[in-house]
């Protein structure tokens, strides 16, 4: 006979209570590994369209808020308050290559889509893009229509095809080779074009721009803001800003995953408790046949342990069950917005290991009082007690 | 007296609880000589049990000492004090003795646990549990929980924890008290077995008739010894 025999038959005795007290720690831990996987699984999707986006510094009007700058990511329609004339500024700076964008939101079969407005040629060596089928622009005031390799494969459009923006006819006169990233899922018309039809002459959202020495970012940041009433960011800060916004919605996603974790702790006390008080004469009898106080002590502290190593394992393997299962349908909406690649719960095998582990300190904390309360239970107060 | 297993002085015990005092126990002095089979009888209410359980450590007296096999119990600290009823000490109490979801083995093997002079080791424990019940006639019931033993046989179960380690001696508290005659003959027939392998004994009991075969017959009354009768007559 050893202690965790000892434990385990406690807890087979109890069965049904046992099952219920677990599902709170199971619970709350599955909310828990779900949200940090999907919250994982975005980072790493934001992490990746950043990576794609080509642009080392962003130039964006000075009255941008964060959500603004987010767009730019996700391919939302950004307000068009930049001065064409900025553009020319910034090109006349040495070392600095820039390209404007004018990013508006229009609809293919009423399918909401980003419809970007670019300087031709610049565009197509910023973004290293390749044709995959028809023609790249030919000028920047050639009215048609390029587009993403996502867009023409969602909407089964080709060369010889058209779309209709602010009800102007456009020929799609070419297919872009996949980049994976945003760039996949808009429709692309030279600036001028684009500048026209929805009615921004003069006009652009941002600029991106790429520097011919990464080291020297800030010099080049200080220069275009010398230049232009404009707010500068490196796409760093930018990324660093999108992450943090994530970063406050996965903590109140995990706050309220903590709070069922506190609840579940306080079922494990109750259960605890109840137990010591079914057991008083049980612990008067170990006491009696020679257990110490720090010996009954251990024997409770596994027991709520017990429910925090089951509680993990069981509750890590159901949250990510959920996050792998329940991805596509719960990042819907952020799917939307990242056609480049559809984003996937990750889940690290820290995240696991880290689940349980907190899991274990819940149940062994939740655990410390009754412990102790049994194991202050007098011997004779126990025997006495029937 | 060197051959004294037990010694009290001045033993007394006062339960308190809120302003209440009861005078459970008051300078009780006994010596109890090793290898004896001694009775304490006495009204119910008047201390015998509470003078158990300050033999056997479970709980501290107010006043006094009790001296186990030359050790004063009142100088030991928890851990210390648990040692010795693991080592020295083999309890048996009037009900509900067994922990109910161990089969009758894993109740003898569960004291072996907490003991230094008990077999280690999952197998060892096992042959001893079962050398255990085959003495009080159960081996057979080795797999039977609390539940499906009958009074009688979980009090033998109980004898045989007791023994598990083999301690030197043997407190019980009305050990055959909510048995019938027949059950009880039983479990009087495994102590005097006992006895004669040169356990200690100390029983607290209402029956006259185990009183009659004791050696020795400490009589409790108000919290205090009232009378000693040794076995050849000579009262104190
Ligand atoms: N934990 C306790 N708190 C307060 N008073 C107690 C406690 N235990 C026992 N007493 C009191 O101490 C006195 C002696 O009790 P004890 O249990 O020792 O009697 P007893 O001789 O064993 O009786 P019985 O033959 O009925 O078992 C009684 O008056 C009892 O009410
Ligand atoms: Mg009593």
């Amino acid at each position: 006979m050893n202690m965790f025999t000892l434990v385990l038959r406690n807890i087979s005795r109890r069965k049904g209570r046992f099952i219920f007290t677990l599902l709170g720690i199971v619970i709350g831990m599955a909310a828990f590994v779900a949200l940090l996987s999907l919250g994982g699984g975005m980072r790493a999707e934001i992490n990746d369209q950043a990576r794609a986006m080509g642009a080392n510094i962003i130039v964006t009007p000075a009255d941008w808020c964060t959500f603004d700058q987010i767009s730019i990511f996700t391919g939302e329609s950004l307000p068009a308050s930049l001065q064409e004339e900025v553009l020319d500024q910034v090109r006349e700076l040495d070392g600095i290559f820039a390209v404007p964008y004018l990013t508006q939101m229009s609809a293919i079969q009423n399918v909401p889509v980003a419809v970007i407005g670019i300087d031709p040629e610049p565009m197509k060596e910023f973004s290293r893009w390749e044709i995959a089928d028809g023609q790249y622009f030919e000028s920047s005031e050639q009215h048609g229509a390029v587009l993403g390799a996502a867009t023409a494969e969602t909407f089964d459009l080709g060369v010889g095809d058209e779309v209709r923006f602010r009800g102007e006819v456009f020929p799609v006169i070419g297919v872009l080779e996949s980049v994976g990233s945003i760039d996949d899922i808009a429709v692309y018309l030279p600036l001028p074009v684009a500048q026209v039809a929805f009615e921004q002459e003069g006009f652009i959202s941002y600029i991106g721009v790429q520097v011919e020495h990464l080291d020297q970012t800030d010099a080049y940041v200080a220069a275009i803001l010398d230049v232009a009433n404009v707010a500068v960011n490196t796409n760093d800060q930018l990324l660093e800003t999108v992450m943090g916004m994530l970063g406050s919605i996965e903590v109140t996603l995990q706050a309220i995953a903590g709070i069922s974790l506190i609840a579940a702790a306080f079922g494990i006390i109750n259960t605890m408790m109840t137990a010591i008080y079914e057991r008083r004469r049980e612990i008067g009898i170990l006491r009696s046949i020679g257990s110490t106080r720090a010996d009954i002590f251990k024997i409770f502290l596994l027991e709520s342990g017990l429910y925090g190593l089951l509680g993990g394992i069981l509750g890590s393997v159901v949250g990510v069950l959920i996050s792998v299962f329940a991805a596509p349908t719960l990042l819907a909406s952020f799917d939307q917005m990242m056609k480049g690649a559809s984003p996937e719960a990750s889940i690290e095998p820290m995240t696991f290991v880290f689940a349980i582990v907190f899991a274990i300190v819940i149940a062994v904390a939740s655990g410390i009082y009754p412990a102790w309360k049994a194991a202050g239970l007098s011997p004779v107060e126990a025997i006495s007690y029937e | 007296m060197n051959n004294m297993i037990i010694q009290t002085h001045s033993l007394s015990k006062t339960y308190s609880s809120g302003k209440l005092e009861t005078p459970a126990l008051q300078g009780i002095s006994m010596d109890v000589p090793a290898g004896s089979f001694s009775c304490i009888i006495g009204p119910s209410g008047h201390g015998k049990s509470t003078l158990m359980h300050l033999i056997g450590g479970l709980d501290r007296a107010t006043f006094g000492d009790v001296i186990i096999d030359g050790v004063k119990i009142a100088g030991l600290n928890d851990s210390e004090l648990s040692d010795l009823r693991a080592s020295k000490l083999g309890f048996v109490f009037q009900f509900f003795n067994l922990l109910k979801n161990l089969t009758a083995a894993e109740n003898i093997e569960t004291a072996m646990m907490f003991s230094a002079n008990a077999p280690k080791g999952a197998k060892a424990q096992r042959v001893r549990a079962l050398e255990l019940l085959a003495m009080v006639g159960l081996e057979e019931k080795a797999d039977a929980k609390p539940s499906e033993l009958s009074g009688g046989q979980q009090q033998r179960v109980s004898i045989a924890r007791a023994l598990a380690n083999d301690p030197d001696i043997l407190l019980m508290d009305e050990p055959t008290g909510n048995l019938d005659s027949q059950s009880e003959k039983e479990v009087l027939d495994q102590l005097f077995k006992i006895h004669k392998d040169g356990k200690t004994i100390v029983i607290v009991t209402h029956s006259s008739e185990l009183a009659a075969q004791a050696e020795i017959v400490y009589e409790i009354k108000d919290g205090r010894l009232n009378d000693v009768i040794r076995k050849g007559g000579t009262n104190e």
